[in-house]
């Protein structure tokens, strides 16, 4: 189970990794093995304003239809494309091109406020 | 002892849209601070429920006119399902905190009391090996969720989670139609139809086939039952089975 230092998480199972005002997110590795073989993701609308802890879209997999949850709040400005042909690439690599949106941060600083990978992998660990 | 709500909804005359439109409803009222819930129910006539991002062209929309089949589409994933020859399910509940929570113990959970259920009809259905989707027709394709017998599937099901609440349901198969989900799907050819069609009947069993009892009030008390004792709970009934 990987728990990269470079990202924040959410106890809903996702990761968000910022560059200035711009936050790419996706769902984290212990996310996508619970889930199983992702089969479909779809995405969410670029130019949607979206808040912190909101369903913004959904994953399905083999096993279940699950929302994603937005962990910042902003807009969004950008979709991986790619999942749509290639939804597996959620669970080769949750933390690379299995990313899925990314959000223009209404406020730089609430990434700042989630966890980080001690936390999140104490958190999963004690799920 | 938790409580639950039963809701008997066999017979009851509803189009297979407002079917899933009580599903989702039940899944809202969970979410929201709601008893758990388990909902019984069985079909009008035909109908064919999609997965939730099925496209829309894997359908024969003729074939349905022409067979009288209602189209509709699930809130939970997967593919193609043909309702009506079946008792379907739906439990909703809190997605509990932990490892108790996750999509396998949950699945775990539910299939064990469909399988206890299913034993006080005289089958020993086991849980499927986990495998993904191979074609349009959910029972043609095993998935990790599956009840069978042998290896043959009786019982198919699906989840959808949602602020913080779960909703899985599934059908149990008691009989069959005179024509099933590859009458009722595109195909590109005849020679892939007949695949199909052929594929479809080799991996599914129904309680009829089975020579267990297979009418619906049976099978629906069955369930019930098997839910009581597997999770240890009561029920909350206002129109008893």
């Amino acid at each position: 189970m990987e728990f990269p230092e470079d990202v924040r998480y959410t106890r809903e199972h996702e990761w968000v990794r910022a560059d200035g005002a711009r936050a790419t997110v996706g769902i984290t590795d212990y996310a996508q093995d619970a889930l199983g073989d992702v089969v479909y993701v779809q995405l969410p609308d670029v130019g949607a304003n979206v808040v912190a802890a909101a369903s913004c879209c959904e994953v399905e997999s083999t096993k279940s239809v699950s929302e994603v949850y937005t962990p910042v709040t902003g807009t969004i400005v950008e979709v991986n494309e790619a999942l749509t042909e290639t939804p597996e690439l959620v669970n080769q690599a949750p933390y690379g091109d299995g990313w899925i949106f990314v959000v223009e941060l209404a406020d730089t600083a609430e990434v700042d406020t989630l966890l980080d990978a001690g936390a999140y992998r104490a958190f999963v660990e004690e799920s | 002892m938790p409580e639950w709500r039963l809701i008997d909804d066999i017979g009851v005359d509803r189009s297979g849209a407002e079917q899933m439109a009580r599903d989702v409803a039940l899944l809202e009222e969970v979410a929201a601070g709601g008893l758990p819930a388990l909902r019984l129910s069985t079909w009008r006539g035909p109908t064919l429920s999609l997965g939730r991002f099925q496209p829309d062209d894997d359908v024969d929309a003729a074939a349905c006119a022409r067979l009288g089949v209602e189209v509709i589409r699930r809130p939970t994933g997967g593919r193609a399902l043909l309702h009506g020859a079946d008792v379907t399910y739906a439990a909703v509940l809190p997605r509990p905190g932990g490892d108790a929570g996750t999509i396998d113990a949950l699945y775990g959970l539910l299939a064990g009391a469909l399988m206890a259920g299913l034993a006080r009809l005289g089958v020993a259905a086991t849980v499927g090996e986990g495998r993904g989707p191979a074609g349009p027709a959910c029972f043609a394709a095993a998935q990790g969720a599956d009840l069978r017998v042998g290896e043959r599937k009786l019982c198919g099901s699906a989840q959808v989670h949602r602020a913080g609440a779960v909703l899985q349901h599934g059908s149990v198969l008691c009989g069959r139609f005179p024509f099933d989900e590859t009458d009722l799907l595109a195909y590109p050819d005849a020679a892939a139809r007949a695949r199909a069609q052929h594929a479809l009947a080799s991996r599914t069993v129904t309680l009829e086939d089975l020579g267990a009892p297979a009418d619906v009030p049976t099978v629906a008390q069955a369930l019930v039952v098997g839910f009581r004792q597997t999770l240890d709970l009561r029920w909350r009934s206002t129109v008893p089975l």
